[in-house]
């Protein structure tokens, strides 16, 4: 009886454990937003680039781009939230807005889409991978080499 | 009477000094190296605040197999492997934040509690030597460490982001960034009083573990341990399982010694993937014996006291060092040769009260055993 009580709240602790590793997989997944205010072509209609976007995420403000300019923030979770205050052309009205976006979980490094956002466009158009070239390194000298772990005698014979 | 009264004071005062001498030595140390260093009394308490609450937690995981006999756990380098190796995945599964420090404390414990148990079988076959074997055991394992960190991972075990592995293409980097978590659980709930940052949430931590360990004390496998570390024939007969509770006390040892890593870790920001584990069991002994605490008695004061003061002396030695001789190197020296000199003195005179006891009890027989020949 003691026994199969021990089992038990072992089983109960484990699974415990997994779901909150689970929930702390899904809310704590990080990601790198790139912000893109580049005109967009989708689906043969012409979204054009403000003259100006300002975006606050968090509460600070991450980017200030003009056209063509792109700013960068960084996100935990899959619900993206951010203020972009838009200016369409130049010398016109400031005009803010709450966005809400769905990060897919895959991606560590996403581009959004100014323009394709704000024209309320589906995920696969303001949203694309960035995937960083990586540059030809060196060896990086790594333990375990030979001057390391090499075992000698004192005297060398 | 009177003269009985002052030699049961003088008795008092004389152990008393015995038990604290180490910390008395040290805060000597600290009270003419902090005037020679030139700090100001707030950036010490920053500082000082800080590596509280970066290495408590580390030091606390010692107490427990303390309380059960088996001496300083060196083998607590085993746990923070393990908060290590949790670490890479996490870095590498991109969770950040307090999630991801979450996820890699839940990540070390079974990595942990396999490294612990298997320290504690081998430390069961070596009683008597524990501190010395699992000193040996840490190295071993280190061992396996590399095999694991720089052979199998991006081979065997996958790990996705080119920043992590290599440019060979498998094993881990010299350094992994966490600096997406970096200060996340000191950061959330921090305070300031006085210009001192004050990490709450990672002192709500510590005193978690520290509401832990007065509670565990109190039951009955914290009983069970406490008998163990007294008597182990007398544990024994009284119907205790000694091997199995002294196990238990190094597998939660190395736990919160993987907890104790990934708390240190995320305050510093990146991890030295092949060398951050090496020097911790030792910083930490030395941390809690600076504290006050012995081979066979550690409570939570001297873990706080030990390392308010080590810590101090790290802090200011280097300094007044460069001041004295026009070297801080000088200084560094001094802090290095301290805490081994420390560990070197807690461990002999743990021998020598050992062979006094031993030498005591041998002469009380001789004594019994002559008296009941002259009683014939």
């Amino acid at each position: 009886m003691k026994s199969k009580r021990r089992i038990f709240f072992c089983a109960g602790a484990v699974i415990l454990l997994l779901v909150i590793a689970a929930v702390m997989m899904v809310i704590g997944r990080g990601h790198t937003l790139y912000f893109d205010n580049v005109t967009l072509e989708y689906e043969g209609t012409v979204y054009e680039a403000p003259y100006k976007a300002k975006i606050t995420v968090n509460g600070e403000k991450a980017a200030n781009l003009g056209v063509k300019d792109r700013g960068m923030a960084t996100w935990i979770g899959q619900n993206f939230e951010m203020l972009i205050t838009l200016t369409e052309e130049k010398g016109g009205a400031e005009q803010t807005y709450a966005v809400n976006l769905t990060l897919p979980y895959g991606m560590d490094n996403i581009i959004v889409n100014i323009p394709a956002v704000m024209a309320g466009l589906p995920q696969e158009a303001w949203c694309t991978e960035f995937i960083p070239a990586v540059p030809e390194e060196p060896e990086e000298e790594v333990p375990g080499g030979e001057d390391d772990l090499t075992i000698t005698d004192d005297f060398d014979i | 009477m009177s003269g009985k009264k002052n030699n049961s004071r003088q008795n008092k005062i004389q152990l008393f000094l015995q038990r604290n001498s180490v910390p008395m030595m040290f805060i000597l140390i600290c009270a003419v190296c902090i005037p020679l260093s030139g700090f100001s009394a707030g950036h010490l308490a920053n500082e000082i605040v800080t590596r509280m609450g970066r290495n408590t937690f580390l030091i606390l995981s010692l107490l427990i197999p303390i309380m059960a006999g088996m001496g300083l756990n060196f083998g607590m380098t085993l746990g923070a492997m393990a908060g290590e190796i949790a670490l890479i995945f996490v870095a590498d599964l991109q969770i950040w934040g307090i999630p991801g420090i979450i996820l890699a404390m839940i990540i070390s414990i079974p990595i942990s509690m396999l490294l612990g148990w298997m320290c504690g079988v081998l430390l069961n076959r070596a009683r008597g030597r524990e501190m010395i074997t699992s000193y040996i055991i840490s190295y071993f394992v280190g061992g396996l460490y590399l095999l694991v960190v720089l052979y199998m991972m991006g081979s065997v075990i996958p790990i996705k982001h080119a920043t992590i592995k290599l440019p060979r293409g498998y094993g881990i980097r010299n350094t992994v960034s966490l600096l997406n978590m970096r200060q996340y659980l000191d950061d959330l709930l921090a305070i300031r009083v006085g210009g001192v940052k004050v990490p709450v949430l990672t002192f709500l931590v510590i005193g978690l573990l520290c509401l832990f360990i007065v509670w565990f004390r109190r039951t009955k496998l914290g009983q069970d341990m406490r008998a163990v570390g007294q008597d182990m024939g007398v544990a024994r007969d009284a119907g205790i399982q000694v091997d199995r509770t002294r196990i238990l006390s190094i597998i939660m040892s190395t736990v919160f010694a993987g907890f104790g890593m990934i708390i240190y870790l995320q305050n510093m920001g990146n991890m030295p993937t092949y060398t951050a584990h090496t020097q911790i069991g030792m910083f930490c002994i030395a941390a809690l014996l600076v504290g006050g605490a012995s081979v066979e008695r550690a409570t939570i004061g001297n873990a706080f006291l030990g390392v308010t003061l080590f810590h101090l002396m790290f802090i200011v030695a280097p300094a007044a060092g460069a001041r004295i001789t026009g070297d801080s190197m000088i200084g560094e020296y001094f802090r290095v040769f301290v805490s081994y000199g420390v560990i070197t003195l807690a461990l002999v005179m743990y021998e020598m009260k050992k062979r006094m006891e031993k030498g005591q009890a041998g002469q009380e027989l001789a004594l019994a055993q002559r008296e009941e020949e002259s009683g014939k």
